[in-house]
């Protein structure tokens, strides 16, 4: 009786793994899926996002770009690479609920997510700059700043990545 | 009384027996992820400097093929490249990469390895995969309440609740109690 009583229990914890669950559905061979993937038909071009991104706040969009930079920490960012050189996007998801790994750097990734803008004050202002002069080996001077930036983001909901 | 208690008994002793390895993952991993502002507890991170004779900073299509020959790397070898600004190109492999000055030679080879076992353990610690293993998590958070409840009807008498053990689960109530009204009075 107790042996089956234990037989049940360890059923039980089996059984939940066999269930179908909501996590990475692996589409096809090469692709992963992040979070809730990606259902918006059309993709905005990076280029065109960064070259008027105002215009894109608050709204639900899809972009589409090589991954070039993850988060070390927790992979709770990603920079995607733009149509245009040098440019690249940030796709930021809540921390723990999507994790990036290393490996995803190189992969096209399609993310969705809501565009968002956030306004830095002055003294944060001052801090990004000063570290974007840091790692450009370019030298800083705080009073050369004299207007808050505003950085721009993608809010992502989930992403799709497909190894190249 | 005498029933409930033995009733107690069977649940602990099977439910123990049941939940040793899980346990054990959620431990070890547990220790690992508290200290993740030390170390990553999931990769193994390697940045090797190294230097190759400079391509110079012409079109990408130009110098790319000269990079991956002087880092005497194939195409196939390669997942892709990109240039992150005029004198810096990314070469990306299946598990690191590099990060090339086209115009010093200077680069950096990084590698990010997952830890043996450790990265499994977190994984399923931290539930990345979700899907299954919620399942197989939340059952087994279930088991850990009923150990928690059952465990102090096992003894009796000065060992028991009303002596010693009882003692000992105040402690152990009373100690989260006081950290979490702790932490809220100094937010």
């Amino acid at each position: 009786m107790r042996f089956l009583a234990s037989l049940v229990l360890a059923s039980t914890l089996l059984a939940g793994a066999a269930l179908a669950g909501d996590g990475p559905a692996l589409t096809g061979k090469s692709l992963k899926t992040y979070g809730k993937g990606v259902a918006a038909s059309d993709t905005v071009r990076v280029s065109a996002l960064l070259a008027n991104p105002d215009k894109w706040v608050g709204k639900t969009i899809r972009v589409q770009g090589k991954a070039v930079g993850v988060c070390e920490h927790r992979g709770c960012w990603i920079n995607l690479a733009s149509d245009v050189e040098g440019q690249t996007l940030r796709v930021k998801v809540t921390d723990g609920e999507i994790v990036f790994p290393p490996e995803i750097l190189g992969d096209m990734v399609t993310a969705e997510g809501v565009w968002t803008a956030n306004k830095l004050d002055m003294e944060t202002t001052k801090m990004v700059c000063e570290a974007e002069a840091k790692k450009s080996g370019k030298k800083f001077n705080a009073d050369e700043v004299t207007s808050c930036m505003t950085t721009y983001q993608l809010t992502g909901t989930g992403a799709v990545a497909a190894k190249n | 009384m005498q029933r409930v208690r033995k009733v107690c008994w069977t649940l602990h002793r099977e439910i123990g027996f049941l939940v040793v390895g899980l346990t054990i993952v959620y431990a070890v991993s547990g220790i690992a992820v508290n200290h993740a502002h030390h170390w990553d507890a999931n990769y193994e991170r390697v940045a090797e400097p190294l230097a190759i004779e400079p391509v110079g900073a012409g079109p990408t299509a130009e110098v790319e093929p000269l990079v991956l020959e002087r880092l005497g790397l194939r195409r196939d070898q390669v997942k892709t490249t990109w240039r992150a600004s005029p004198e810096v190109l990314q070469v990306f492999q299946e598990s690191g990469g590099y990060e090339v000055n086209l115009v010093t030679g200077q680069a950096v080879h990084r590698l990010a390895r997952p830890r043996p076992v450790l990265f499994d353990l977190n994984f399923m610690h931290l539930n990345n995969g979700k899907g299954p293993w919620t399942v197989v998590a939340d059952v087994y958070a279930g088991l850990l309440i009923v150990l928690a409840l059952t465990g102090p009807l096992l003894v009796r008498g000065r060992k028991g609740l009303a002596g010693r053990g009882g003692v000992m689960m105040g402690l152990g109530v009373v100690l989260p109690i006081i950290y979490a009204v702790v932490m809220r009075l100094a937010r």
